[in-house]
């Protein structure tokens, strides 16, 4: 029997996953894939409740609204990606540091 | 409808005081241009006629008072308004009498001077305030009069203000004059606070409120600063010391201020308010009067100085005046007044006419010296026949030899005097006596003037080995001159030159003490006067014509004494000037010293606390927040390291916080 509690450990191993390669991977691109993991950990969650919602289907829907989001925002963070790339001749975020002060 | 009938001479009256006023006025918005001194002439001949035209509506006829409503001071109503009696008719017609030939006499003398257009103007002033003063129906209003005729004569004394003599005289004559005015101030408001009203009919006409009121301390001290404010205007002892200085100023001006304005309205106030005094003030002023006419007359004995020797003789016949008061005369005083003003102002504008020459010739030879002493002239008879002869009439009117006006008068005081004395007891028997003496010293002083002035040699030629030739005075200073000494004789004033009881003048004011007449003062003191005032002025001519001085070894300390004027200003030198102005230094030393270094020394503690609390300040309130700072600085640079700029250390440092708020937040929960 799956329940609520292993969607949701599945879910947080997601989230912790994509965090992780979002703090250490040194390339751009990895780096988005964690954040992809994350949305995703963040997607099941609404579907695992969704469960819950006896009237309709809310948390499927918002799930679906969630994918559509998740995709455009890889392709403009793939673009900004590009961009940076020309830029600096590099995706690794240790080299884009010219927010310091 | 009555009081329709006195519109003529109101308006008049209000015409006396308009035209030298509006004269003022005028001549102070024209400035330099009015040098010709004709429009102030002009406004004392309108003045004059009006004051002949009020006078002869007025003179024995009822007292005319008209007032308007001048200002509240809560419920209590100031008015301002005119007196016409017998009292001021006579004033307002001598004071333009005198003003006009004086007038013409300085639209000469004062010929060339730089400052003339000050000097007409001053002058207007002066009439102004004067009549003003005349006229008034209030204390209050007589007082702004009063003010004023000092101030005016303190611009005119200090007309010269280059001169350091004038501006002292000029000052000297102001505070003195103050003393005065704080006496009338302090009368003033005695007699306000008893009786709620300045009005001069109400206070002291027939049903006046003095007459019926209890005799009180108050009155009797009013009495006194009255009496105090017209010792310091009419120069008596000890307040007489301003007059001789206020010599400095022009001639013409000094024979206007002895004669007719400033000096005579101490004496004509006196009269004015005369129901006030009660028998101990009125012996005091006879006792002033006495003292002063004897004092003055004994330094115009040894004075040099021509005009010194006519400002003596001025407070000595005050203290004639002063002391006719005093024996409640005051119609006499009155009548002294009138011929004395006539007299001195012919014999200070003869001597102006003399001093003119002399400095004439001081400044045509370029010589040096002193064009009013005395010592220089001589002989003048020979050059200045009018000025002489016109100088004879005054000198004896002075003197008080028949036929003249100052007979008149003169007489009429000391017989009085003696005549009061009956009632007297003791030491108060000595004023008459005084005052006889007195007028045997004035024979001597003047007769010496004339004999100085007009006998023998010009001295001037001995002493710079030359012979000078002085000129006769002007026509249009000689006509001044001649229409004074007209008022210089009897004729103006009785038909009868012996008797002065047949003066029309002496007629017009009610005889306020009623003494019995003893016939024997009647023949005996005017033959005592005359008898001693011929035989001083044949020593006076054998001492000083014939040059037969017996003097010349003997200057003693009476000499002496008289010479330095008892020494009056050094006395006021040291116990008044300096003792005022040691005890003004030490004020101003312990100002200096302890109220200032009470001040500094408050200052200093205050700028020591305050420079400890800026201390405070930058060194410990502001090193915190600083120190604060410059921790959170350099422990985020510190913390900051060596990741710096690197993003996913920044989101590492987020989400650890995050997390840190979050289990935080569970706790607390």
């Amino acid at each position: 029997m799956i329940t609520l509690t292993h969607l949701l450990v599945v879910s947080a191993l997601l989230f912790t996953i994509g965090l992780y390669a979002v703090l250490v991977k040194k390339n751009a691109i990895l780096i988005l894939v964690g954040i992809e993991f994350m949305i995703n950990a963040a997607i099941l969650n609404l579907v695992a409740f969704g469960r819950y919602d006896g009237a309709g289907y809310g948390g499927q829907i918002f799930a679906l609204f969630a994918i559509v989001l998740a995709a455009a925002a890889v392709a403009v963070a793939l673009a900004i990606i590009l961009n940076v790339y020309k830029h600096y001749n590099s995706i690794d975020p240790d080299d884009i540091n010219d927010l310091k002060d | 409808m009555e009081h329709l009938n006195h519109i003529p001479v109101i308006v008049a009256t209000l015409l006396v005081l308009l035209a030298p006023f509006c004269a003022f006025l005028l001549a102070a918005s024209l400035g330099e241009r009015n040098k010709s001194g004709l429009l102030a002439t002009i406004a004392i001949l309108i003045s004059l006629c009006a004051a002949i035209f009020v006078f002869s509506q007025v003179w024995q006829g009822e007292t005319i008072h008209r007032s308007i409503r001048w200002f509240c001071i809560g419920a209590n109503e100031f008015r301002v308004g005119l007196i016409l009696n017998n009292l001021s008719a006579v004033m307002l017609l001598l004071v333009s009498a005198i003003a006009l030939p004086v007038h013409i006499y300085s639209m000469l003398y004062m010929k060339g001077d730089p400052g003339i257009h000050r000097y007409w103007m001053y002058l207007s002033l002066f009439c102004f305030a004067m009549l003003g003063l005349v006229v008034a129906d209030g204390l209050l209003l007589m007082y702004m009069g009063w003010e004023l005729v000092g101030f005016a004569s303190y611009l005119l004394i200090g007309f010269w203000f280059t001169k350091d003599t004038a501006i002292k005289a000029n000052k000297k004559a102001f505070l003195i004059n103050r003393i005065g005015d704080l006496g009338f101030l302090i009368g003033l408001a005695l007699i306000y606070t008893q009786f709620q009203t300045f009005d001069l009919i109400a206070l002291f006409g027939e049903q006046g409120l003095v007459k019926h009121a209890e005799p009180t301390p108050h009155l009797t001290y009013a009495g006194i600063a009255f009496f105090l404010g017209a010792m310091a205007k009419s120069a008596q002892f000890p307040l007489h010391i301003w007059l001789p200085d206020a010599m400095e100023g022009p001639t013409a001006v000094s024979s206007l201020i002895h004669a007719a304005t400033m000096v005579a309205a101490g004496v004509f106030m006196l009269v004015r308010i005369s129901p006030l005094f009660d028998a101990q003030v009125l012996l005091w002023i006879a006792a002033v009067g006495a003292f002063t006419a004897f004092m003055a007359a004994t330094i115009a004995l040894t004075q040099q100085d021509i005009k010194k020797v006519l400002a003596f003789s001025t407070i000595s016949q005050l203290g004639f005046m002063m002391a006719a008061i005093g024996i409640g005369q005051y119609g006499v005083a009155i009548f002294h007044l009138v011929t004395h003003a006539f007299f001195k102002c012919l014999l200070f504008l003869a001597a102006g006419a003399v001093i003119h020459e002399m400095s004439h010739v001081k400044e045509k030879y370029q010589l040096d010296f002193d064009p009013q002493h005395m010592g220089y002239m001589g002989g003048l008879r020979k050059y200045m026949p009018w000025t002489f002869r016109l100088t004879i009439v005054a000198a004896l009117a002075l003197a008080g030899l028949p036929l003249t006006a100052g007979y008149l008068s003169k007489d009429a005081i000391l017989i009085y005097a003696f005549e009061w004395s009956e009632w007297q007891q003791g030491i108060w028997k000595i004023v008459p006596l005084s005052l006889l003496i007195s007028s045997g010293l004035t024979a001597f002083y003047i007769a010496r003037l004339v004999f100085k002035v007009f006998y023998g040699k010009l001295r001037l030629n001995r002493q710079f080995r030359r012979s000078f030739h002085l000129h006769e005075a002007p026509k249009g200073m000689l006509y001044p001159m001649a229409f004074l000494a007209m008022g210089s004789l009897f004729l103006l004033y009785s038909f009868n030159p012996l008797v002065f009881e047949d003066s029309w003048l002496l007629k017009g004011f009610e005889k306020t003490a009623s003494l019995q007449r003893m016939n024997i003062y009647h023949t005996v003191v005017p033959a005592a006067v005359n008898g001693v005032g011929i035989v001083v002025i044949f020593i006076a001519w054998r001492w000083y014509a014939r040059r037969k001085y017996p003097l010349r070894r003997l200057k003693g300390w009476l000499y002496q004494f008289s010479e330095a004027q008892w020494y009056a200003n050094r006395l006021y030198e040291m116990g008044v000037v300096k003792p005022l102005l040691g005890f003004s230094r030490s004020l101003y030393a312990f100002d200096r010293m302890v109220i200032d270094g009470m001040v500094d020394a408050g200052g200093a503690l205050v700028r020591s606390l305050s420079q400890a609390g800026r201390w405070l300040d930058t060194y410990v309130v502001d090193a915190l927040v600083n120190g604060l700072g410059y921790l959170a600085f350099w422990l985020g640079g510190q913390l900051r390291g060596p990741r710096k700029g690197r993003v996913q250390y920044y989101m590492l440092s987020m989400f650890v916080v995050l997390l840190m708020v979050l289990l935080l937040g569970l706790k607390l929960v």
